[in-house]
């Protein structure tokens, strides 16, 4: 039986419990987002303590279904005032299935602003002080678990950002070589950690062992379908490995949808010098990582591992949403210093998405001009000071752009755009304006039919056809975002129908009974339902699914293109509610 | 004769020996689909096409001085 421990910071005690309420099934965003949504009150302040902090791996995550290991982390959201789930790579989310853990729920807030390590064992949970970790980074914190904790540990951590309970605060999870380098990135989930005093949680799986399914053999027989469909797909087998998430650079700016210089145009002029192909080359050139695995079992790898000219690391990837936040968006192309950006982040700990497009309005603002990289990079450094400006800067982009008076603000529920232009792609701009997450593309990726010829197409430019689409999306990635899968497994799922059939069948012998599509559509709405409750409870009406309205009136080259859906078609996307 | 640049992106650059675009002469009236054969490229291997930024079908027909952009399957996020 799996287990939840409830971690309260208020006594600092820890309670074990076995799921109850219908929850014994879920996994990942399903079980966080019902957690949340169960007993967080809608009202509450995100840093109070009635808010919680909910931990989750997937549904087959820690089992051999190929790319399943994803961790979520759901809390109402100090960004959005939503509730929110983010879920990120890495190795702690098959350490925790791996102990039979469901859930880890941080619950309450030291009253002393003191901070506290968790040790997460095959023993259960223990509460630890570590008012020594105070003010490092995320880097220097897993180091030091690793020098006590050995090298086999998994860690989930905060740096500055997350302590300073900074919005646009991430929390990092160790990569296979121990780097804290993959992140629940969006939403500020980080802040929420740091209000709880939790700097780091250490998993040490030893004497854990791989979740059984209850039909091992169709199990065996489901995973060859599903590997099969990842292996045949192009995308999946090809493409991503070769060049990762930033082959997206050229096609999203050949389309005119590449957000560039805060969303004044959809086209970048040096996009050639940040694209994935130039990447591909500038790491193979030093001797980098190309096709790297975040996790064992992930047999896609789109990250790679980014080296200086000297061939000394920098980073992970960087990641396409990452490259394009801290380039194009802020007229920026030299790859090594987004790099360098991406490494400032992760240490510090903070959404690189939400980071790049703060840095682009303080650009926009003035602070610093559009293309200045290294006056980018001084004011990354401003929020590991923890300086009234570097605060700014790691609340996200709505808080910096209302201080200095911006009027172009490219957020949704206060939450940064990712790295598509909704005018150019109408599709994506739905799910932005829609989703119970503010500005998110991974809630529903229409950029796969919009632009991609992935799943079908929908024409970008014109409002036809983007709210079912997105609608379909937020349903079947509510749902893969509870199995623990990778979302890069929609792009074979889109095409094969090996590779969703090859999904229920997996679910199937995990649960020991039979398991349709239809089951996995009904997990995705029941998500989105209780999500939709929770935020309509916190506040949230129908006209805070709204893009901002310079995107209805500005026209964005090289189509000259606004955004064009109507508002009354916005509101039918959760007509299934 | 009428003159197109074709823009090639991920793999579809070996074809080119590694250049980014090539420009190529073409008959009046030709496609996309013929372009990209003339250069070596097979069918299956494209999987997203634009003309002059807009998404392109294979038998559409080109103009002088359109911009091709070819790509494979690409996706990420």
């Amino acid at each position: 039986m799996a287990v939840i421990y409830r971690v309260n910071m208020s006594d600092l005690t820890v309670r074990a419990e076995e799921p109850g309420d219908g929850h014994s099934e879920l996994g990942g965003r399903a079980l966080t987002s019902a957690l949340v949504a169960g007993e967080v009150p809608p009202g509450c302040h995100p840093l109070a303590a009635e808010n919680k902090l909910v931990i989750a791996p997937g549904i087959l995550t820690g089992t051999a279904a190929p790319c399943s290991g994803r961790l979520s982390v759901g809390a109402k959201s100090p960004l959005t005032g939503t509730i929110k789930e983010s879920n990120s790579g890495g190795t702690a989310a098959q350490a925790l299935a791996n102990l039979g853990i469901q859930a880890i729920v941080l619950e309450g807030r030291p009253a002393d602003g003191r901070l506290f390590r968790l040790v997460v064992t095959s023993d259960g949970v223990q509460i630890e002080p570590a008012d020594d970790l105070k003010g490092l980074g995320n880097y220097d914190t897993v180091a030091r678990q690793f020098e006590r904790f050995g090298q086999k540990v998994s860690c989930i951590s905060i740096g500055q950002a997350g302590e300073f309970r900074a919005a646009a605060a991430s929390v990092a999870v160790t990569d296979i070589e121990g780097r804290p380098t993959r992140h629940c990135g969006r939403g500020g989930m980080g802040a929420v950690m740091g209000s709880k005093g939790v700097k780091v949680i250490v998993v040490d799986a030893s004497g854990g062992r791989r979740p059984a399914a209850t039909d091992p053999q169709a199990f065996k027989t489901a995973v060859k379908k599903f590997a099969d469909a990842l292996m045949k797909h192009p995308l999946t087998s090809q493409t991503l490995p070769k060049y990762g998430t930033n082959a997206l650079a050229n096609v999203i700016n050949e389309a005119g949808a590449y957000p560039t210089r805060n969303f004044s145009a959809g086209q970048f002029e040096r996009t050639e010098a940040i694209s994935g192909e130039k990447q591909h080359d500038v790491i193979a050139e030093r001797g980098g990582v190309i096709a790297h695995a975040c996790h064992r079992g992930c047999t896609i790898r789109c990250s790679r591992i980014y080296v200086d000219e000297k061939g000394q690391y920098v980073t992970k990837g960087p990641e396409y949403e990452t490259i394009w936040a801290h380039g194009a968006d802020c007229g920026i192309d030299d790859l090594d210093a987004i790099a360098r950006m991406d490494r400032l982040d992760d240490d510090l700990g903070l959404d690189t998405i939400e980071t790049g497009a703060t840095l682009a309005v303080a650009m926009e603002a003035g602070i610093i001009p559009f293309g200045d990289a290294e006056g980018a990079i001084r004011l990354l450094e401003e929020v590991g000071k923890g300086t009234a400006l570097g605060r700014l800067v790691a609340s996200g982009a709505a808080v910096l752009g209302k201080a200095y008076g911006v009027a172009r603000i490219p957020t949704v529920k206060g939450q940064a755009m990712p790295a598509y232009d909704p005018r150019a792609a109408q599709g994506i701009g739905v799910t932005y304006a829609t989703s119970t997450m503010g500005a998110d593309h991974t809630a529903g990726y229409a950029i796969a039919q919009n632009i991609l010829s992935v799943g079908g197409t929908v024409d970008p430019l014109k409002p036809e056809g983007q709210v079912e689409l997105s609608r379909a999306l937020q349903i079947a990635t509510a749902a893969i975002d509870a199995s623990g899968l990778c979302l890069f497994v929609a792009f074979a799922v889109l095409d094969d129908q090996n590779a969703m059939d090859g999904i229920c069948e997996m679910l199937a012998a995990h649960y020991g009974r039979a398991y349709t599509a239809d089951d996995f559509t009904q997990l995705g709405k029941a998500t989105l339902i209780a999500e939709r409750r929770f935020n309509s409870a916190a506040g949230f009406a129908p006209a805070d699914d709204r893009l901002p309205d310079f995107f209805k009136k500005e026209k964005l080259s090289p189509h000259n293109v606004t955004f064009s859906v109507p508002d009354e078609e916005l509101d039918k996307v959760f007509d299934f509610a | 004769m009428p003159r197109v640049t074709v823009h090639l992106y991920a793999s579809l650059r070996s074809y080119a020996g590694g250049a980014p675009s090539v420009e190529v002469e073409i008959r009046p009236g030709q496609t996309v689909e013929e372009t990209l054969h003339a250069l070596g490229i097979p069918s299956d291997q494209t999987r997203i096409l634009f003309v002059n930024n807009r998404a392109a079908a294979t038998n559409q027909p080109l103009q002088d001085g359109d911009r091709i952009g070819a790509f494979p399957a690409i996706g990420g996020g």
